[in-house]
């Protein structure tokens, strides 16, 4: 009984958290960002105040999901996910990983997919922020590396979607590039979400029977270009560091499994 | 003049020697499903393609191939 009511509650504060969220993010799009386009003329200027604006509203995202009860939340080494100019990683076992990794860095440039272009809440934020399209191939990847070697952070999700259920689907090999041209720092940072919610496919109700616990633990930095010595040529540099990231990623989930 | 077999053998070649490639290649094989090519992986190897045959494709050609079979028809339907 008391299970179905802790339940039941969770999948109010669940809705009321997405709610919240999304009124938010129209609050956002409907009064910051159409501001900050006229009161801030520069367009990197801008871009950052927006970011840092999302940051904010990500934190208070988190910290609401918390207090309703719905999420529990662990961060290892999150100071170090501040820095600029790196190029973070991650395994993306939720609809809310890039939320979590946001809530952690002021500044952080992100690659969005085409559909979300078209969703209402999505949009003002995607274009007051100079987020990055992910229709553009391999342009996207020139994209990333201005970014970066402008001293900006980036967030990539190597699987390119969200991770099968407890585990860790193939790499594409875009942020390999990325980081091999930029020479920017590379971050791996693992998320963990026990019980897996909020999967590709699944509805935001569909909470499961206790509360979620998410850890970001924030790992060291990667040379990318030792990962890909000897390599002849940047297509199977690539393919060296993707597969060796892939496996780090794949013991690290297998360790952390209770 | 070179024969289909031949132009298959350059494409086979290319493949290996950019990208390490070992597994079966045959002209039906899908570039990004089974070769596990990206969009990167397909402009290097149209650079080597084209240092190999001395011809430049365009664009538009490019972008209609998706088998190992359409970089062969198109190498041969240019040679």
């Amino acid at each position: 009984m008391l299970r179905k009511i802790s339940r039941a509650w969770r999948i109010v504060g669940t809705g009321i958290s997405f709610s919240v969220f999304g009124i938010l993010g129209l609050l956002l799009a409907a009064t910051a960002f159409p501001l900050t386009r006229i009161a801030v003329r520069d367009r990197v200027a801008r871009e950052f105040y927006n970011q840092k604006l999302i940051h904010w509203n990500f934190r208070l995202f988190v910290r609401l999901m918390v207090a309703v009860g719905v999420l529990e939340v662990t961060v290892r080494n999150g100071d170090e996910m501040a820095r600029p100019g790196q190029l973070v990683i991650a395994n993306h076992p939720s609809l809310i990983d890039i939320v979590l990794l946001v809530s952690l860095m002021p500044q952080a440039d992100c690659v969005v997919k085409k559909e979300a272009w078209s969703n209402p809440f999505m949009r003002g934020a995607i274009s007051a922020t100079g987020y990055l399209p992910n229709d553009a191939g391999d342009k996207l990847v020139d994209a990333c590396v201005e970014r970066l070697r402008a001293g900006r952070s980036l967030v990539l999700f190597p699987e390119g979607t969200r991770s099968p259920k407890g585990s860790i689907g193939p790499f594409r090999r875009g942020f390999a590039h990325v980081a091999l041209e930029s020479g920017a720092t590379l971050r791996t940072v693992v998320i963990r979400c026990e019980p897996p919610t909020l999967m590709r496919g699944q509805p935001w109700y569909d909470v499961p029977d206790r509360r979620v616990q998410m850890t970001v633990d924030c790992g060291e930095t990667v040379d990318p270009r030792k990962l890909a010595e000897g390599a002849p040529t940047r297509g199977v540099a690539a393919r060296r560091i993707a597969a060796a990231l892939r496996d780090f990623y794949g013991e690290t989930l297998q360790n952390l499994m209770p | 003049m070179a024969s289909r077999d031949e132009i298959l053998a350059w494409v086979t070649g290319v493949l290996t020697e950019e990208f390490q490639y070992t597994g079966e290649i045959q002209l039906d094989s899908d570039l990004t499903d089974d070769i596990d090519l990206d969009s990167i992986d397909a402009m290097d190897m149209t650079v080597r393609l084209e240092e190999k045959t001395g011809l430049s494709f365009k664009e538009e050609e490019l972008k209609s191939l998706r088998t190992i079979g359409d970089v062969v028809d198109l190498i041969d339907g240019r040679l």
